[in-house]
């Protein structure tokens, strides 16, 4: 009998619905039976510091919405796993387990590795940050998964991030434009053809370095999902390589959904915002 | 009286805990500051961490903090390479991050540094969730 999981996948990867889904359809695979929750009811809290008010107010009630769940829960985002670690378990009644996506695969690796079957020939370069990998460590663990997946190489450029995660730069410009230097100079040297992030945070920001033309990106799940056959489009990719004609892929009536006024000043710009490069 | 607990009140009464203990164990040797990844990007730089550090301190006891101290706090990202340069177990990741919610204002007390808003943040989540799932599945997974 399958496993019962609680699949939390956060608020911001909802731009990747692809990653959502192949992360189902690969649980499932290894033996769990995900239910995913999440988006800003599930709301961990973190991203209001200056609000510590609703940031408790939020912790409580999605402790309480996935304590009502009554099965351990499998985190996606890096931001909403090490809150729960740092605060809303040390300030709430947490009745479930918690473990993170990659630790998930990598302790089912021996379930994940015949599925594996569609060979993905390219030399990758994993994004590293240094913050997170003290909580889990996904610096040894996602190289090891990508290894696992025929024709993938992985090298190491040398090179680890300052911070957790690209999207805690967002007010700090020239330090994620030196990551962004730096990521492309170690991946170059190294020999990658591509870059893979962990974290849908970077992949979003990193995503930047693609569209620009310096050099195709990733997220490690993107990887594992082709080589297992998994056929979900990367649309958000396909928005940002189009940046302003991102309208024309998205299409009239789901840009109708969100409205005209609010994707042209809440979407479009981070669709066409690219790094400056040397 | 009701004895439905005040929303956040468990939260802050875990960073009141946490700061008393911080406060008690911090040395000022500066180790956490001269290892940082991210000093370099301070709007306002130093070199010596014993003498940024009490800046630090300060905001948490809901003091003004130096310029120093409050730049630090501005750029502080969670890299955590402070944690194990510490040689007292005061965990300076925690310590820059209730300092950092402290000097937005997170804490009820005065604002010290200025956070980039995004008056867009939870609007744009749900807009790409409109984007990217299905009616159906918008209704039972979010």
């Amino acid at each position: 009998m399958k496993e019962r999981v609680t699949f939390w996948y956060g608020c911001n990867v909802l731009r990747h619905g692809d990653i959502i889904h192949a992360c189902l359809d690969i649980l499932r695979a290894v033996g769990y039976e995900p239910h995913p929750v999440g988006g800003p009811d599930y709301c961990c809290g973190t991203v209001r510091d200056a609000n510590q008010a609703a940031a408790g107010g939020m912790a409580t009630r999605t402790v309480a919405k996935l304590n009502d769940r009554g099965a351990r829960v499998v985190a996606w985002c890096p931001s909403c796993h090490s809150h729960m670690h740092d605060f809303m378990e040390r300030a709430n009644e947490r009745q479930f387990d918690t473990s993170y996506m990659v630790e998930v695969l990598h302790d089912r690796r021996d379930r994940l590795a015949p599925l594996l079957k569609n060979p993905v020939p390219i030399r990758v370069m994993l994004h590293r940050h240094v913050g997170f990998n003290e909580l889990v460590p996904v610096n040894r663990m996602v190289p090891e998964l990508l290894a696992m997946i025929p024709g993938v190489e992985v090298v190491d450029g040398g090179y680890t991030a300052p911070g957790y995660m690209c999207a805690s730069f967002a007010g700090l410009p020239s330090a994620l434009a030196d990551i962004h230097a730096n990521t492309v100079r170690a991946a170059k040297a190294s020999g990658a053809e591509a870059v893979v992030t962990t974290f849908h945070q970077c992949y979003r920001e990193i995503l930047g370095l693609d569209a620009a033309g310096a050099i195709p990106v990733y997220n490690y799940i993107h990887l594992i999902a082709r080589s297992m056959g998994l056929a979900y489009e990367d649309e958000y990719k396909a928005w940002k390589r189009a940046g302003e004609g991102a309208a024309e892929l998205i299409g009239a009536q789901r840009i109708a959904k969100v409205g005209v006024t609010f994707y042209e000043r809440a979407i479009l710009p981070e669709l066409k915002r690219r790094p400056k490069l040397d | 009286m009701s004895d439905r607990p005040v929303i956040g009140q468990r939260l802050k009464e875990f960073q009141r805990q946490e700061v008393d203990r911080i406060l008690d164990a911090c040395t000022r040797c500066g180790k956490c500051f001269e290892v940082c990844p991210m000093a370099q990007y301070s709007k306002s730089p130093a070199t010596d961490g014993k003498a940024v550090v009490p800046g630090v301190l300060a905001v948490l006891r809901g003091e003004a903090g130096t310029p120093e101290a409050l730049g630090w706090i501005a750029v502080c990202t969670r890299s955590g390479v402070c944690v194990p340069a510490c040689p007292h177990n005061v965990d300076p990741r925690m310590m820059m991050r209730l300092a950092r919610m402290t000097a937005l204002g997170g804490r009820g007390l005065p604002k010290q540094i200025e956070a980039k808003e995004d008056r867009d943040y939870f609007d744009r989540v749900r807009a790409f969730a409109k984007l990217q799932l299905t009616e159906e599945e918008q209704k039972d997974w979010t």
